[in-house]
């Protein structure tokens, strides 16, 4: 067998066994992928910030909202040291908010913040509206305060433990 | 010349000795490999360590439970694991396997980092090269046949890719895939992402011009999978440096109006797309005259 034989033959022997990888595991083994990223165009998403809001009244910190009417103030991941990627991953695919799970995200963010500070967890929808529009909505999801976090009690239970 | 014939020879054809400029220019190529895999293996160990739960487990994290990697050292010794293997495999000390076991433990390293939900696909690229690298090195002794099959297989992976994300996106919309206004709706998407993370958010020119106007957002679109589409050009020497230089566009394209960068990418397509060994070939007499008589500088 010649040197190109060989190389055709090790090339088909990869690519089958990408091919299996990538076909068993919703298209992504590391680094194997078909980069399905954005293949799903026009859906709607979710997505997750934070906001300060020790100085925000009771009265506000729940509402939905918009951008131009957020609460309290801005708390950037990339300055508390955290992948705002994987933050807002964490936030928008949990689908049972147990104690682990809220334990590891405030682990994620840092404890030590919530000793003198409440956070709000944000959750972030975005959506085609008609033909020319998108809108995004603020939702407050989760507060973290020191030693205690709180439920959007505007929300029923079992929008924090689904199945 | 049918077609495959024409694969294999643009993809595995060559000389059959190597030149002092591609034995060069191989070894920047494998440096880079060596750079970004020690980098990420460090990147991605150090932010495993705040990780202690798991939420989308990927890749071999789907059969076992990785969460051994979490609440302890483990990354970082498998950092320091990856750094000294992949250094002796790039000064070719130890068997030719190395690079293998390095692959596998830099997948171990990606699958702990990222069970949170991100499936990231900036480092791609790297850890394909990386694969060529581990392929390549335990099938083949000779020189010239590691040099040819480890840059056909990378560039046959990144054609591949390209296609099959062109592909992914037919397949996942149809056509209607290039409609502008998903282009707002990925914006909108993106931006919060940027606002969480710096605590502001403004819109480039490009965002404003497809904020502005349905028909530039749908052309900014066709233009980013049409180029992924014909990704497999890449494949054919003679149109491989052109194909690489519309990628790196439409990467770059990506990066103003999603704000999503792919810096590696761009960096290895620039690397391995272009024929530098020939290119320095031709022009070494001109390059090398100029220091030897500075007089032949244009000025």
């Amino acid at each position: 067998m010649n040197f190109i034989q060989k190389s055709i033959r090790v090339t088909l022997i990869s690519f089958l066994i990408y091919g299996a990888l990538v076909a068993t595991h919703e298209g992504e083994y590391w680094p194997f992928s078909i980069y399905p990223m954005f293949s799903q165009a026009g859906n709607p998403w979710t997505r997750a910030l934070v906001r300060d809001i020790t100085y925000v009244p009771d009265s506000l910190i729940w509402e939905t909202t918009d951008l131009s009417s957020l609460q309290g103030e801005p708390v950037s991941m990339r300055k508390i040291g955290v992948d705002q990627i994987d933050y807002s991953n964490f936030v928008s695919k949990t689908k049972s908010w147990n104690e682990e799970r809220i334990a590891a995200l405030r682990t994620m963010l840092g404890e030590d913040y919530f000793v003198s500070s409440d956070w709000m967890i944000y959750k972030v929808k975005g959506k085609l509206i008609g033909n020319d529009s998108v809108s995004v909505a603020y939702i407050p999801y989760l507060m973290f305060s020191h030693d205690s976090t709180s439920f959007n009690p505007n929300f029923e239970r079992s929008e924090y433990f689904q199945q | 010349m049918n077609i495959a014939h024409l694969i294999k020879e643009n993809l595995y054809g060559g000389n059959d000795e190597l030149s002092s400029a591609q034995v060069v220019y191989f070894k920047i190529f494998e440096f880079f490999v060596l750079y970004n895999v020690i980098q990420l293996s460090w990147y991605w160990g150090l932010y495993t360590l705040k990780i202690t739960d798991i939420v989308l487990p990927l890749g071999i994290a789907t059969i076992i439970d990785i969460s051994f990697m979490h609440g302890n050292n483990l990354p970082l010794i498998n950092a320091g694991l990856i750094s000294i293997l992949t250094v002796l495999a790039f000064f070719r000390k130890g068997p030719s396997w190395i690079y293998m076991v390095v692959f596998v433990l830099l997948h171990f390293q990606y699958v702990a980092r990222f069970s949170i939900g991100e499936i990231p696909h900036s480092a791609n690229l790297p850890g394909m090269a990386l694969f060529s690298f581990a392929v390549g090195l335990i099938v083949f002794k000779e020189s010239v046949h590691r040099y040819r099959f480890i840059l056909g297989f990378t560039i046959f992976y990144i054609g591949l890719g390209y296609f099959s994300a062109s592909m992914s996106k037919l397949i996942g919309t149809g056509p209607t895939w290039v409609d502008g206004r998903h282009l707002w709706l990925w914006i909108a998407e993106k931006g919060t992402d940027i606002l969480s993370r710096e605590g502001t958010f403004d819109y480039t020119i490009v965002q404003n011009i497809a904020l502005n106007s349905i028909p530039a957002a749908t052309l900014m679109l066709f233009v980013g999978i049409f180029t992924e589409f014909i990704g497999p050009l890449i494949w054919f020497r003679k149109t491989r440096p052109y194909i690489t230089l519309a990628l790196v566009g439409m990467h770059f394209g990506v990066m103003m109006s999603m704000n999503i960068r792919f810096d590696a990418f761009m960096m290895e397509l620039l690397l391995i797309g272009m024929p530098w060994p020939e290119w320095y070939e031709r022009y070494k007499s001109t390059i090398t005259g100029w220091f030897t008589d500075p007089n032949k500088i244009p000025v």
